[in-house]
């Protein structure tokens, strides 16, 4: 049953109004994660409680269950009774972050161009949202509207926006774009903290840029498409079981998972490659003039474009939908593909739970390194991005080229 | 259903243009030189539209990749770095006049005579290429498989020279700038 122009365009706006969602909900639980993955590792308690009001700090001698708040933690606390909700006892804290971000007084300087100032965190956000239209989150139809539903009855709700041919080269040029708002922000900032960070982000990010997509030409190589799904897909199950062929991809899936993760750490301006917004030398790097919502644009568009790069790596190189990373499910599956068990057998089918699995999993990955490994100096960046990965991802080229080759 | 998007890309097209020859006047009449690379960022994004809009997605997406988020940012590298009045004129390159002009007109003849077949040959979808069994047709192929057959099997010549064309503009760009401390 095909949709009619107006059919279609309804779903693909819930289909953009359930992505965006995922993203907009993610990023302010990904921040009080980030709080307490890091206070765990540190050996600290993270985010337990909100503090203060909801209008102001609270003053006088207000007993704690009185305010709003106060009521809040309490019964927050009196829920951590439990083992494992016990760590959620600061959840209320992503609202009251995101309700600070929102009320924050907006300064501009004076001295700012104020035009750029303006426009570069739109484009850092326009640029880091723009690329969730191309990435697939499940390869077919995540679920049929049913019969009876208005409308809509029987028609297919898919699990991407768009099916594009050039998907993933839609996303890398996209997000190529979300450097501007740095560079340019710190330029109109006017002020000699921002122009620091951002001339060194924009020369990380460039150097970066090219490992990075060469990384990503290793799965366009072996599986001869730049359609995401297809990508995603062909790189999980398109392996021979046995032989040299499908070793030598395991092994180069296994390698190019780390220099392309490597990389998207160096492309989002995380940790150990934060240069554009070291604090203990520049303050707080390209964004020390901005605050308020242009502020939490630029925190959002960091936060949206890790989401990126952990459901690309996901996709191309942990075996997206299926449940095996670096391609071992087809071996899986021919040992487990007609198992009597119902639980084995579901394992060998693709689903949007591993995928969303993994996903979460490289976003912890991405607060443990913040966590555990200190910044590199800015020559030791360069070094590594061009005296070791871009050699590197030109030897897993010509790998990939030669077992296309020879599959 | 297919007839409102054709005629929906048509407007798309003109828009995209209009909003590039904008970008374009920004370019080049505006006084901050980080403005001027604004205005040229436009203008290639809406450039990407245009190609977008007439169904030529790879091309498109390159012209983002490529132009958007390459070379732009270098040129804002570039004018946020470099102090444009400092420049003066160096003798560099008067040393070798009389060996280039003969190579310069060596070089537009070979390329005279390439692209005099590839404009203005019997056919301008007649190949251009040294080894004819690789040529096939690329009307009904994807968009990326089209251009990589066009650009590495019909017309490798003309590719070949164009990338040649780059390399001595890469190799200028290293003179211009090597000059004073080598």
């Amino acid at each position: 049953m095909t949709p009619t122009l107006t059919q279609y365009l309804v779903i693909s706006l819930l289909q953009i109004v359930v992505v965006m969602g995922f993203v907009m909900t993610l990023v302010p639980l990904l921040t009080f994660a980030e709080r307490k993955v890091i206070g765990y590792v540190q050996v600290r308690l993270g985010a337990t409680r909100v503090a203060g009001g909801l209008w102001g700090a609270q003053r006088g001698r207000t007993h704690q269950s009185r305010t709003f708040t106060g009521g809040l933690n309490g019964f927050m606390w009196w829920l951590g009774r439990w083992p494992v909700i016990s760590i959620f006892r600061g959840l209320p804290m992503f609202i009251a972050d995101a309700l600070k971000l929102l009320t924050k007084e907006d300064i501009v300087p004076i001295e700012a161009d104020k035009a750029v100032f303006v426009l570069s965190p739109a484009l850092a956000m326009v640029a880091a949202f723009t690329v969730f239209a191309a990435i697939g989150f499940a390869p077919g139809a995540l679920f049929y509207f049913p019969a009876k539903f208005p409308y809509l009855g029987g028609l297919p709700f898919y699990g991407f926006l768009t099916d594009l041919n050039v998907g993933l080269l839609f996303i890398l040029g996209v997000a190529s774009v979300g450097v501007y708002g740095i560079v340019l922000g710190a330029w109109a900032s006017n002020s000699k903290y921002p122009l620091l960070g951002g001339l060194r982000s924009a020369a990380q990010i460039v150097s970066y840029e090219v490992p990075l997509t060469l990384s990503l030409l290793v799965p366009v190589v072996l599986t001869g498409s730049l359609n995401f799904n297809e990508m995603s897909t062909r790189m999980a199950t398109d392996i021979p079981v046995n032989g040299l062929v499908g070793i030598g991809r395991t092994l180069l899936m296994f390698v190019g998972f780390f220099v392309y993760t490597t990389c998207g750490f160096a492309e989002t301006n995380r940790t150990p490659f934060d240069l554009a917004e070291a604090e203990n030398e520049l303050v707080a790097g390209f964004h020390t003039e901005y605050s308020g919502m242009k502020f939490s644009f630029f925190f959002l568009s960091e936060y949206a474009s890790m989401i990126t790069v952990s459901a690309l790596a996901s996709a191309f190189f942990l075996g997206g939908h299926y449940l095996l990373p670096f391609g071992l499910q087809p071996t899986w599956n021919h040992f487990f593909q007609n198992s009597p068990s119902a639980f084995l057998a579901w394992t060998c089918t693709p689903s949007i739970l591993w995928f969303l699995l993994k996903i979460f999993f490289l976003l912890f990955v991405f607060l443990w390194v913040r966590a555990t490994v200190p910044r590199y100096r800015y020559d030791q960046l360069m070094d590594v991005g061009w005296k070791f990965l871009i050699p590197y991802t030109l030897v897993m080229f010509v790998i990939a080229a030669l077992l296309r080759y020879a599959a | 259903m297919e007839q409102l998007l054709i005629k929906l890309g048509q407007y798309m097209f003109v828009i995209f243009g209009l909003l590039a020859v904008g970008g374009a006047g920004v370019l080049i009449f505006s006084k901050s030189a980080v403005h001027s690379v604004i205005g040229f960022l436009f203008s290639m994004i809406c450039v990407a539209g245009c190609f977008l809009s007439l169904q030529a997605e790879f091309l498109g997406v390159a012209q983002l990749l490529v132009y958007a988020g390459g070379i732009v940012v270098l040129f804002l590298f570039v004018v946020m770095l470099v102090e444009l009045t400092k420049y003066q004129e160096k003798g560099i390159f008067q040393t070798q006049t009389k060996f280039a002009i003969p190579l310069v007109g060596l070089g537009l003849l070979a390329f005279a005579g390439v692209f005099r077949t590839a404009l203005f040959g019997a056919s301008t979808n007649e190949a251009l290429t040294l080894q004819p069994g690789l040529v096939g047709a690329t009307e009904n192929l994807g968009n990326a498989q089209a251009v990589s057959r066009g650009l590495f099997a019909n017309f490798i010549l003309p590719f070949e020279i164009l990338s040649v064309i780059l390399l001595v503009a890469l190799v200028g760009a290293i003179v211009l700038a090597k000059s004073e401390r080598v």
